[in-house]
C-alpha cells in the first residue's frame, strides 16, 4: 500500500551565529490513510518545526533546504506558491496548541469558519454558514447555532479547539495535523478533544499527524510512532512495539522517566544533563551528549538506520553493536 | 489523619489551639477567600468570585500532601492564602501553634520565613536584574541569617550544591540557566532561609519530562533530608501518584474528595476524582482507556451551582444534587467525599 503522505529528507535550518544549524535533519516519514502518526519530543526537538516545513510555513530566517514531501503520490514540496496555498487549505489542515492566537478575536467564530469553507470552495454565504453550522455540530459544540455567533473570548479553551477542529474539517482534509491541539487544556477537557479527534479519524477514514510531547496521548491516539531529538528521528515503530520494547537510549530513558511508569519511594529515572544549545550540537549522534550507552563513533558518526522489527527502526551505534553481538552468539 | 477533617466533626471543636496540632504542621480551617467582583463608576461591589470557599486541609510534618485539581479550582489561591500573598475573607490556618489570620504583619513575619513558596515558571518568579548570588540571599537578608554579605555568599554556595548546580554560577543572571537550571535557583531560593514548609504551585509542570524528573528527584531527597513538609499543587495526578502521601482534590472552589494516596486513587469516592482519572492518558501499550467522564464545561467560579457545586457535569447526578448541599462525609477507607452517594451508602459514618 502507498502512503498517502511521504516526507523523506526533509532538512530546514535557521542561522545561529555565522552558521546555519538544521534544526529539521533528514526527518523521514509516512503516513498511511486512516492512520495517525505521532511525532513525539521534548522542546527543542524540532517537532513542530517538521510540520510547518512540509506544510512549506517556516518562519523566517528558517530555510527549507532540501527534502521531498508527496501527498496522494504528487510531490507538494516544489509546488508553486498559489498551487500549494491550496494543497494546504484543502488537503492539508492544521490545527494548533493555542487556539487564540489562530482565532481572530475581533470576529464571530462562526464568520471565521465560513470564511475559511468559502476561500476554498465556491458556495453561497448562506450554503457555507449551513456547512459551517454542521461542522459545529460534528464537533459537538452545544447550542451550536447560537454559538455560531460568538467571539472567541466568549467560548471556553475546549470550546475554541473544537471551533479550530471544525475549520480545519472544513474542506475535508485528507491529513490533519495537530500540533499539540491539548496543550492548553484541563485534563478533562482534554479527553473531551482526545475522544472527538478518534471518532473523527474514524468517521472520516482521516489521516492525523500529532505532533506531543506526551506519551500518554501519543498511547492513546497513534498507531505509529517517531521519536525526536535535536532535529532527527532517533526511533520510529507501531505504537505497542515502540512503547511496550522501546530501543533507543533516548526513547528508553524519556519512557523510564515518567512517574506514571515509577515505583513509589524509588527515585525516577533521570537522563543526565540537557539537550545541547543549538550552536553545540555534536557532529554524530545528537544523543551521545546524555546517552548512558555513548561509543567513540557515537560522537562523529550519526547512526545507520537499523531495523529492529516489522516497521521498528532505530538510529543508534550502540543498538547495532548488541544486534550484531546477538547474531554472533546464535 | 483519616478520620474527619470535616467541619461536621469539627462543630463541636473549642475554636482554640486544634487538638493533634503537634502532628499537624499546617492545618487550614474554613479558609474562604473571596475576591469582589466590581463594577461600574463606583467601583462597587457586585458580587463574589468564591475562589476558596471552606476548605479544610491538615499537613502532617515530614509529609507531601497534594492539592489536585484543574485551572479555576482554587488551589493556587488556596496556597497564596496560606502564604498570605492573597487576603483570605474568613477561616484559620494554624502554623507553629498560631493562628496566623489573627496575627499582626510584625508577628507573622518570622513565620513567614518558615513558610516559602516555588512557582511554576521560575523566570517570572526570579527578577531578572539581579545575579542568582544576590536573589538567593535576599531572604537571608531580610530575615537576618549569616552574619554578614561574605558568609551568606558561603551559605548561598552551599544551597546551589545541595539543589545540583555550581556555585560558580552564583554571579549568573537568570537568563543564563535553562528552564530545570531556573527551577532548581527557584528551589534554592526557597530553601535559603530554612523552611518548615514549602508550597510547590505547579512547580514541574513546565517542564520537559526529562527534566522534571530530575527536579521531582530533587525535591524527594530535599524533603527527607531537611525534613521539609510539602503542600504540592498540581494538575498531574500521574506526579501526585508518585510522590503524595495525602491528596485533596478540588473542584470550584472546595474539596470534594480527601485521603491517602493510594486510597484515593484506588478506590475513588467522588464521580469528578473518578473523571479525573479517567482523563488521564495511559501509557501502557496494553491499555487506551482515557473517557471523557466529566461532561461540559467549568461554570464560572462567580456563580457556582446550587446544590453539588460539580452536579452540572456529573454523569452520576441524582435527584438531590441540585437542590442540597453535600457535605465531605467521612470514609472508612480514610478521608472523605463530598457526594452524596457516599453519604446514602455503608461507607459513611456521618447521618
Amino acid at each position: 500500500m502507498t502512503p498517502l503522505l511521504e516526507v523523506v529528507g526533509l532538512t530546514t535550518t535557521f542561522p545561529v551565529g555565522p552558521r546555519r544549524v538544521p534544526v529539521v535533519d533528514g526527518v523521514s516519514f509516512s503516513i498511511a490513510e486512516g492512520e495517525v502518526f505521532a511525532l513525539i519530543g521534548e522542546s527543542g526537538s524540532g517537532k513542530s518545526q517538521t510540520a510547518l516545513s512540509l506544510l512549506r510555513l517556516v518562519p523566517k530566517p528558517g530555510r527549507i533546504e532540501g527534502g521531498q514531501v508527496r501527498l496522494g503520490g504528487r510531490e507538494i514540496s516544489s509546488l508553486p506558491v498559489p498551487a500549494m496555498r491550496r494543497v494546504r487549505g484543502h488537503d492539508l489542515s492544521m490545527i494548533f496548541q493555542e487556539p487564540m492566537t489562530s482565532l481572530n478575536p475581533v470576529v464571530r467564530v462562526g464568520s471565521q469558519v465560513v470564511e475559511a469553507i468559502r476561500l476554498h470552495e465556491r458556495i453561497s454565504a448562506s450554503a457555507a454558514r449551513d456547512r459551517a453550522l454542521s461542522l459545529f455540530k460534528k464537533v459537538q459544540i452545544p447550542d451550536a447555532s447560537s454559538r455560531l455567533d460568538a467571539y472567541p473570548h466568549e467560548l471556553s479553551g475546549g470550546l475554541k479547539q473544537r471551533v479550530m477542529i471544525a475549520m480545519a474539517l472544513a474542506t475535508n482534509p485528507r491529513v490533519l495535523i495537530a500540533d499539540e491541539p491539548t496543550m492548553a487544556l484541563d485534563v478533562t477537557i482534554q479527553a473531551q478533544i482526545l475522544e472527538l479527534l478518534r471518532e473523527l479519524q474514524q468517521e472520516f477514514r482521516m489521516s492525523i499527524l500529532l505532533i506531543t510531547h506526551d506519551f500518554g496521548i501519543v498511547n492513546e491516539l497513534a498507531d505509529h510512532i517517531g521519536v525526536m531529538y535535536a532535529g532527527r528521528i532517533v526511533e520510529t515503530g507501531p505504537r505497542q512495539a515502540l512503547l511496550a520494547s522501546p530501543r533507543h537510549p533516548y526513547t528508553q530513558g524519556l519512557l523510564a522517566s515518567m512517574p506514571a511508569r515509577a515505583v513509589r519511594g524509588q527515585p525516577l529515572h533521570e537522563i543526565a544533563g540537557v539537550v545541547p544549545p543549538l550552536s553545540k550540537w555534536p557532529p554524530g549522534c545528537r544523543f551521545c551528549t546524555r546517552c548512558p550507552r555513548v561509543l567513540p563513533q557515537c560522537e562523529t558518526v550519526w547512526p545507520e538506520v537499523l531495523e529492529v522489527g516489522p516497521g521498528h527502526t532505530v538510529y543508534c551505534h550502540a543498538v547495532r553493536e548488541d544486534v550484531a553481538a546477538a547474531a554472533k552468539r546464535a | 489523619m483519616s478520620e474527619a477533617r470535616t467541619n461536621e466533626a469539627r462543630a463541636g471543636e473549642a475554636r482554640g489551639k486544634p487538638e493533634g496540632a503537634s502532628e499537624a504542621l499546617l492545618d487550614v480551617r474554613g479558609l474562604r477567600t473571596w475576591f469582589p467582583i466590581r463594577r461600574g463608576l463606583l467601583r462597587r461591589t457586585a458580587g463574589y468570585v468564591r475562589a476558596v470557599d471552606g476548605v479544610d486541609i491538615a499537613l502532617v510534618r515530614g509529609t507531601t500532601h497534594a492539592l489536585v485539581g484543574e485551572s479555576g479550582c482554587g488551589k493556587t489561591t488556596v496556597g497564596r492564602s496560606i502564604l498570605r500573598l492573597v487576603e483570605p475573607t474568613a477561616g484559620e490556618i494554624w502554623f507553629g501553634g498560631q493562628n496566623l489570620l489573627g496575627l499582626s504583619p510584625d508577628a507573622m513575619r518570622p513565620l513567614r520565613r518558615r513558610m516559602q513558596m516555588i512557582f511554576q515558571d521560575p523566570m517570572t518568579a526570579l527578577d531578572p536584574r539581579f545575579r542568582v548570588r544576590d536573589l538567593i540571599a535576599e531572604g537571608m537578608e531580610s530575615f537576618g541569617i549569616g552574619g554578614n554579605a561574605a558568609d551568606r555568599t558561603e551559605r548561598v554556595a552551599a544551597i546551589l550544591r545541595k539543589v545540583k548546580l555550581d556555585p560558580d554560577h552564583m554571579w549568573r543572571y537568570p537568563h543564563e540557566f535553562s528552564g530545570g537550571q531556573r527551577q532548581r535557583v527557584g528551589i534554592a531560593r526557597a530553601l535559603a532561609v530554612e523552611p518548615d514548609l514549602v508550597i510547590c504551585d505547579e512547580a514541574v509542570s513546565a517542564l520537559d519530562v526529562s527534566i522534571q524528573a530530575q527536579i521531582l528527584n530533587l525535591l524527594a531527597e530535599l524533603r527527607a533530608e531537611l525534613g521539609l513538609t510539602y503542600l504540592f499543587i498540581t494538575h498531574d495526578l500521574s506526579v501526585v501518584r508518585y510522590l503524595a502521601d495525602e491528596i485533596s482534590v478540588m473542584y470550584l472552589g472546595q474539596i470534594v474528595e480527601q485521603g491517602p494516596t493510594e486510597a484515593l486513587l484506588n478506590e475513588p469516592r467522588h464521580p469528578y476524582t473518578e473523571g479525573l482519572m479517567a482523563a488521564v492518558p495511559s501509557v501502557d501499550p496494553n491499555e487506551r482507556r482515557i473517557r471523557p467522564a466529566v461532561l461540559g464545561d467549568l461554570p464560572s467560579p462567580a456563580h457556582p451551582p446550587a446544590g453539588c457545586r460539580f452536579h452540572t457535569r456529573c454523569p452520576k447526578r441524582f435527584e438531590p444534587c441540585d437542590k442540597r448541599e453535600p457535605a465531605l462525609y467521612p470514609l472508612e477507607r480514610g478521608g472523605a467525599s463530598r457526594c452524596f452517594l457516599v453519604s446514602d451508602s455503608r461507607d459513611s459514618r456521618s447521618p
